[in-house]
């Protein structure tokens, strides 16, 4: 009997001091895959976006109330992206950053849309999740739309490759990728002799590299994510074909050299600018070092980034209303660690630049001039 | 017209190696579904174990400087083969035997959570992520030009071969002739008289259960060394391309297991091969629905007589 009694009492207690601190807080829902395969640019994406809460928080946090980072896990999953985007509703979270995959994130924003929350994706680049002429949708890194010609422009003019093979993943950030690259090498007149999906998780290439070698393939860009292309490379490998292979962000990790091995040495990809090279930076990457952070993935510092950026915007406006948010968001320019960023009528950023990186068998890499 | 034959040779070796390690998975389903009619959903999960268990094994080994390839692939193989064989017995003994003569229906929902309990605790134990190793086993042959078309055989590919089908025999040998293999037989052909006959059938079933996890845990060795990546959700694909291999080749019959095993793989290539790779699954997938058709009880299956 004494012990429950203890129980209630710290019970009660625990329920009061969650009181008391819920004054003093501002939820912000951090979506994307803890779990699942591609869950590596999930943790990109979570470091990045706590970085910039600890920060700010260090600094005096938002008008006085400090700034709490809520993990949800969609494992890139359409389906549970918006079980998770019912649940952040139902947790009364007014502000997301996230989803990662684009595929989890246009079902998530259709809901965050109709109950006011306003989102910022740092990672998912489909263009048609700004196309709805929604108000609180926003995103910190460059569109697929954008990518594409970037890849190609780089194909047609550096390459110049003689039979390209446009392969993909059959979703729709690879697919979508795929697309649009293909429609550009055929403006310019580029001989593509082979477009194909491959299934999302399938690990036998071998009959699709057979018919990449009969076809004398010399360029194969692949729009997906590493898992597939990690295979496709090392498989080539053993079979003797060796053609140039060119991807997007959704490869270019550390993981694709474990799966790839020597296979990735010279795998071309496009990345966003490095934003951890940059000197501007440099605190920030020492900041994310003594942690035993990684911060070169392609989605730290964009998440940093929309952090810092709905942290400005609450300062600005005073409160927490997401509507007044996104107002000063489209009206105003905001300096963060990725550069002077300014979002356009849809939300998406006016200005944003890739590169053409070249991996290397043990990692890293480096840019292509 | 050479150009097209090597390429044609290529894309059958293709689909002959991954069709052989469909089969072996598939005997594990065929065997269960054989002996108790129930199908087994968490046998795909015992084959990602198996690659677990023989990836941990393989670093392991070569960790402590054990150089020898053979010696170490024979390791993998008979630790990852106890292990899976272990999770095969407890599998039945956990979930299926406290069941057994209810429903079927109970038997396979108990399967499916099984599975996916199998999985989580997998993913949960070792992470979600891919986990790679270096192959260990490089190069091959190479037949025809560099300049027309090369078709290239690799060492892996052969020790497949050479590895399925050495299993596949003494599976065979195991069942047609060993004491064993025929209480086996006489529990798929009458389960209750089997008991009458003073042949303990929960043992014979549970032996069941036993081969086929170290089987899949064979092909799990296999694909693992052949793919060199492995993650807790590969035995959800693979579970289900050795069902439908099973049920293609006529569920219950191990020859049919074999059969449908290969001509899934070797599908699969043809189609990926002269259509495209995205039609793949639709045309393997269309092939069973023809045969089901026309053989209900798949190629090599016999025709269930409705017992009253």
């Amino acid at each position: 009997m004494n012990f429950k009694k203890t129980l209630l009492g710290l019970g009660i207690s625990t329920m009061m001091l969650g009181a008391t601190m819920a004054q003093a807080e501002i939820k912000v829902a951090l979506a994307g895959p803890v779990t699942g395969p591609v869950a590596q640019y999930g943790d990109m994406q979570f470091i990045g976006a706590k970085m910039a809460i600890e920060q700010i928080n260090k600094n005096g946090g938002v008008n006085g109330e400090k700034l709490v980072g809520v993990v949800y896990d969609d494992a890139c999953d359409p389906k549970q992206a918006t079980a998770v985007a019912n649940k952040i509703v139902n947790d009364g979270i007014q502000m997301v950053v996230g989803h990662l995959c684009s595929s989890s994130t246009e079902p998530a924003s259709d809901i965050y849309e109709d109950e006011g929350i306003l989102m910022i994706t740092a990672a998912s680049t489909s263009p048609s999740i700004t196309e709805k002429g929604y108000q609180l949708v926003f995103r910190t890194i460059g569109l697929d739309s954008l990518q594409g010609p970037f890849a190609a422009n780089h194909i047609i003019n550096s390459i110049k490759p003689q039979r390209v093979a446009v392969i993909h993943d059959k979703q729709q950030y690879g697919e979508g990728l795929a697309t649009s690259v293909k429609g550009e090498l055929d403006k310019a007149g580029v001989n593509i002799v082979m477009f194909e999906g491959v299934t999302s998780g399938d690990k036998d290439f071998s009959a699709l590299i057979g018919k990449l070698k009969k076809e004398n393939v010399d360029f194969v860009y692949y729009g997906g994510y590493h898992p597939e292309l990690g295979l496709i490379l090392r498989q080539s490998k053993e079979k003797g074909f060796d053609a140039q292979f060119m991807g997007p962000e959704g490869v270019g990790n550390p993981d694709i050299t474990a799966i790839a091995g020597e296979a990735s040495e010279g795998l071309l990809v496009t990345l966003p600018n490095s934003f951890d090279q940059d000197p501007k930076n440099a605190a920030l990457v020492d900041a994310f070092k003594a942690k035993n952070e990684d911060p070169s993935g392609a989605f730290v510092f964009p998440a940093y980034s929309a952090v810092q950026i709905m942290a400005d915007s609450i300062e600005a406006v005073g409160e927490v209303d997401t509507y007044k948010m996104a107002e000063h968001m489209r009206a105003n320019n905001f300096a963060t660690p990725t550069g002077e960023l300014a979002f356009d009528a849809k939300g998406d950023l006016k200005e944003f630049s890739f590169v053409v990186y070249n991996w290397h068998k043990d990692g890293s890499k480096t840019a292509v001039k | 017209m050479q150009e097209q034959l090597l390429y044609f040779v290529q894309q059958l070796l293709n689909g002959l190696t991954i069709g052989s390690t469909y089969a072996l998975i598939a005997i594990g389903y065929t065997m269960v579904y054989g002996i108790i009619g129930m199908i087994n959903f968490a046998h795909g999960e015992v084959y990602m174990i198996g690659t677990y268990v023989a990836f941990i094994v393989i670093a392991g080994l070569t960790y402590l400087g054990l150089e020898s390839l053979p010696l170490v692939f024979l390791a993998a193989l008979l630790v990852s083969m106890m292990v899976a064989a272990t999770y095969g017995f407890t599998i039945e003994r956990v979930a299926y035997r406290p069941l057994r003569g209810g429903p079927r229906l109970l038997a396979l929902i108990s399967a499916i959570g099984m599975s996916i309990f199998l999985q989580n605790f997998v993913r949960l134990a070792q992470g979600s992520r891919d986990i790679a190793m270096p192959s260990l086993v490089t190069g091959g042959w190479t037949f025809g030009s560099p300049d027309t078309f090369e078709a290239s055989l690799s060492y892996m590919q052969v020790i497949i071969f050479i590895v399925t089908l050495v299993t596949m025999g003494a599976l065979t040998l195991f069942i047609t002739k060993s004491k064993w293999g025929r209480a086996c037989r006489s529990c798929s052909q009458d389960l209750g008289m089997t008991n009458l006959l003073g042949i303990n059938t929960n043992n014979i079933i549970a032996l069941t259960f036993v081969v086929g996890a170290a089987l899949a845990a064979v092909a799990g060795l296999l694909l693992g060394m052949y793919y060199g990546v492995v993650n807790p959700y590969i035995g959800f694909i693979a579970g289900l391309k050795a069902f439908t291999a099973a049920v293609l080749g006529g569920i219950g019959s191990i020859p049919g297991a074999m059969l449908g095993g290969i001509l899934l793989g070797t599908t699969e290539a043809m189609t990926s091969a002269y259509f495209s790779s995205e039609y793949k699954d639709v045309v393997a997938f269309g092939l069973l629905i023809l045969v089901l058709l026309f053989r209900p009880s798949g190629l090599l299956g016999k025709p269930e007589v409705e017992k009253i």
